[in-house]
């Protein structure tokens, strides 16, 4: 697989073109890092430790002071090719509710590629598929204020989609959603990366939907902590409390067992993987 | 509750009227608004109201809808109506004190009542079939012309566009204030006006905070969907002026007719 | 004594339209004074309609609330003043903030309860250093504060009045593990301190377990349990039908149970649970 994301040697700071600050504080710090056509690769880390502002980096909202951002070889720096790269990287945010631009659900749909100035035919085809993707394509008739958050923000996430984009940034989409919510954005992510092969960047403060990723990748003021598949993450329980981190419970259970001298195979992620391991342990010590 | 407001809102549909094109339905709109204005004898308005009336049918739209959409300026309706009756010339019919009432009061109250009510009931109709993207495209594209005079048709339509669909994000948030604000011990329905509009001031900065926060957000998010203004934008909706169209341009014009033959033909009403 | 008690409570929306939703039904639930309650359910199961009646904010279509065993609704030009005695925190509360200061803010809730200016200056200190924010942060901006602050702040506003009754409605939505855990860590101890009655209405089991002593269960408008935290969560299977989830430990160690392993059910935490497997596994590499 090829690098689809290339961040070289980034720092960012909100306030580096302003003379009169002469030290300005920067929110990423010299950061590096390479995420792969198709992967899902989960950022996790504390507010404030520069996750959102590394998203939107990825479709150029913002451009990095120092260090490149190559999307596809292509430096998102380069004036001319900015739509491009919005349209290659699209970018979901928390909110729903302020993402939604038209009364209709179709018709925001269509926003982005109306804004391509894509062919009405066109147009309808994306939008058709786009919510058909994200399951919602029986609602599109509907106003969106009448919608659940869960729903909204897929219609949120058709919004990008019918963009045709290669990959998917979403900033915390299931903050403000309630547990059924987030399992039907989850499973709708989960799906497009899958299905139709979709890099995905989710940023979350949920240990249950980083550990569904490929690659988890935990920021910390600026930088980069650690980065690694959910096992390997995860299993560093002290490193990531002492970062005032989540670990699964099944993860720490485990963690806490092994501290007390019995040893486990592999350290689960989820709860039937913890009671694979603990009828084990259990058969092999009885 | 703010919620319950139905004038001006969108119910989707498939009703003939549904699928007129928007830009007809706005030109048709502004057409019955002239002949609600012309009629001069009950046979006009009759005329006219039996349009409507077809026309309502036609929308598939529950009468309730158009009920209710009347009962937040039934008020306005009576009030107006009541005025007129005091207002005849000619004869009183009957008097209370310096309150007089003639044929013509009557005429001028029921004349006034019905043209406002048919008023209501042909805009609601507008809005209830058409959705609110439709209704300001079509805006956009009737106003095109003054373009010329370097006025910015795209940018005001789009902003009439998130306007409308903000709308009931708004009203939702302020119940939440207001409520929040009511559990801290405001007092938002007590004293006079000048008490009542300080006491609104925990309302309304909170709602501008948050009407900001919202623009900035969406403002974020138009830019991630590749917005750039109405330049090099298509639409997946094509507005075309289809049979259909030209039928409901057929039947107006036969009842614009039918209501200058009436005015022309019939007695007019006592005024 | 009950603090809070209602009798056939229900709230209909919409009465006489096609759109009658019952939001409550005929809910009669008892909260002893000083108890710290988890309220629990999926979204429209009601919770939301519940703590607004139980304030006085919505007038209940039936039934009674009562407060310290009276009818709140009894004198309905004195609700007000069962909104002082009844908190209640809305959820992101940080949307209400509006005055100059933080300071200011605090102190709009006592101000509406008529204290004087040394009584209310004392409340703002105590309810900010309750909910833990710095004196420092006082004489800010509250549009200046960090996400996690604001909310603390909010929180202190309606901690001022004083409440008998705190009820929070979502506290922690939308905030990261460290601001959820500070501001949690806050409430329990301010219920600690205060000794008064705390309502903690949340989608997350886990802040419910940490939190709660009782908790109540709302499912489709009606009370679907009221009971200690440690016999509701045994009753995992029952939550989940109505699509609640029990925190990831509670349901290991209730499926070890069923498979037959001797482990207590309604276990809570992780320090619980490994000492539950210690015992069962027997001895391991460091106690012999």
């Amino acid at each position: 697989m090829e690098d689809f994301i290339n961040i070289e040697n980034v720092s960012f700071s909100y306030s580096a073109d302003d003379e009169n600050i002469a030290a300005p504080e920067y929110v990423l710090k010299d950061i590096s890092m390479k995420i792969k056509k198709g992967e899902f690769v989960a950022l996790l880390g504390h507010n404030g430790c520069g996750k959102s502002t590394l998203a939107r980096l990825l479709n150029a909202m913002s451009l990095p002071n120092k260090g490149k951002i190559y999307i596809n070889g292509v430096d998102t720096s380069q004036t001319s090719s900015v739509f491009d790269i919005r349209k290659t990287v699209g970018l979901v945010l928390q909110n729903p509710d302020n993402q939604l631009v038209a009364s209709i659900v179709e018709e925001d749909v269509a926003f982005g590629p109306e804004n391509l100035g894509i062919e009405p035919s066109e147009i309808r085809k994306r939008v058709d598929d786009a919510l058909k993707a994200v399951d919602m394509y029986d609602y599109r008739a509907h106003a969106p204020f009448k919608l659940s958050g869960g729903q909204k923000q897929r219609v949120a996430i058709a919004g990008i989609i019918a963009m045709q984009p290669q990959c998917l940034v979403l900033d915390e989409p299931t903050a403000m959603l309630d547990p059924k919510g987030r399992d039907e954005v989850m499973s709708t992510v989960k799906k497009l990366n899958r299905e139709n092969g979709i890099t995905i960047v989710l940023i979350t403060h949920y240990m249950d939907e980083a550990v569904q990723a490929d690659r988890v990748i935990v920021m910390d003021d600026g930088k980069v902590l650690i980065s690694g598949r959910p096992r390997e993450v995860f299993s560093q329980v002290e490193l990531l409390k002492r970062h005032r981190l989540d670990v699964p419970q099944a993860t720490e259970l485990m963690y806490r067992l092994k501290g007390r001298g019995f040893s486990c195979d592999e350290m689960p992620l989820n709860s039937d993987e913890c009671i694979r391991q603990l009828e084990k342990m259990l058969k092999r010590n009885n | 509750m703010l919620k319950d407001i139905t004038f001006g809102q969108f119910l989707p549909g498939a009703s003939s009227l549904h699928r007129l094109d928007p830009r007809a339905k706005i030109l048709f709109l502004i057409a019955v608004i002239v002949f609600i204005f012309i009629t001069g004898n009950y046979f006009a308005l009759a005329l006219v109201a039996a349009f409507i009336i077809a026309l309502m049918f036609a929308s598939k739209i529950p009468l309730k809808m158009y009920l209710k959409s009347m009962k937040m300026i039934l008020f306005i309706v009576l009030f107006t109506g009541i005025i007129n009756l005091f207002y005849g010339k000619g004869d009183p019919l009957v008097q209370i004190g310096f309150l007089k009432i003639t044929e013509a009061g009557i005429n001028n109250a029921i004349f006034v009542a019905l043209r406002i009510a048919l008023l209501i009931i042909a805009s609601s109709m507008l809005t209830f079939t058409t959705s609110p993207t439709d209704l300001t495209d079509a805006i956009e594209r009737l106003l095109k012309p003054l373009g010329v005079f370097h006025i910015k048709i795209h940018e005001i339509a789009m902003m009439m566009t998130i306007a409308l669909r903000f709308v009931p994000t708004l009203l939702e948030e302020t119940d939440k204030i207001m409520s929040a604000q009511k559990a801290r011990g405001a007092d938002l329905d007590s004293g006079n006006l000048i008490k009542r509009v300080k006491a609104l001031i925990p309302v309304l900065i909170p709602l501008f905070v948050s009407a900001f926060k919202r623009a900035e957000d969406l403002a974020t998010a138009m830019e991630c969907r590749c917005y750039q203004g109405g330049s090099g934008r298509t639409r997946m909706k094509r507005l075309r002026f289809g049979k259909i169209d030209f039928y409901g341009l057929l039947i107006s014009i036969a009842v614009l007719g039918g209501v200058i033959l009436c005015n022309i033909f019939l007695p007019a009403v006592v005024r | 004594m009950n603090i809070i008690e209602t009798e056939d409570l229900s709230f209909v929306y919409g009465q006489g339209t096609p759109f009658e939703k019952k939001a409550n039904d005929r809910l009669n639930i008892q909260i002893k004074e000083g108890e710290f309650v988890g309220i629990i359910g999926h979204t429209g199961s009601g919770k939301s309609t519940l703590v607004q009646m139980l304030n006085g904010l919505i007038k209940p279509t039936s039934g009674v609330v009562r407060l310290c065993g009276k009818d709140i609704w009894e004198a309905p030009k004195e609700i007000r003043s069962i909104r002082f005695k009844v908190g209640l925190v809305f959820q992101y509360p940080e949307y209400q903030l509006f005055e100059e200061t933080v300071e200011k803010d605090i102190a709009y809730g006592p101000g509406n309860m008529g204290l004087d200016e040394e009584e209310i200056r004392r409340r703002v200190l105590s309810a900010a250093s309750f909910a833990g924010l710095r004196q420092e942060l006082l004489n800010k901006s509250p549009f200046d504060l960090s996400g996690g602050e604001k909310r603390r702040a909010a929180i202190a506003g309606v901690i001022a009045m004083d409440p008998d009754v705190l009820i929070l409605d979502e506290p922690t939505a939308g905030l990261d593990p460290a601001g959820r855990d500070v501001l949690l860590a806050q409430i329990s101890q301010y219920h600690k301190k205060r000794k008064n009655t705390v309502l903690l209405v949340s989608h997350s089991m886990e802040d419910i377990a940490r939190t709660a002593d009782r908790i109540l269960v709302m499912n489709k408008g009606r009370a679907a349990m009221l009971d200690d935290r440690k016999n509701v969560f045994s009753r995992g299977d029952e939550l989940e039908k109505m699509g609640l989830r029990v925190p990831q430990i509670t349901r290991i160690m209730s499926q070890l149970k069923k498979m037959g392993y001797n482990v207590p059910s309604g276990v809570l935490t992780v320090e619980q649970a490994a000492n539950e497997l210690h015992s069962l596994l027997g001895k391991g590499i460091f106690d012999e």
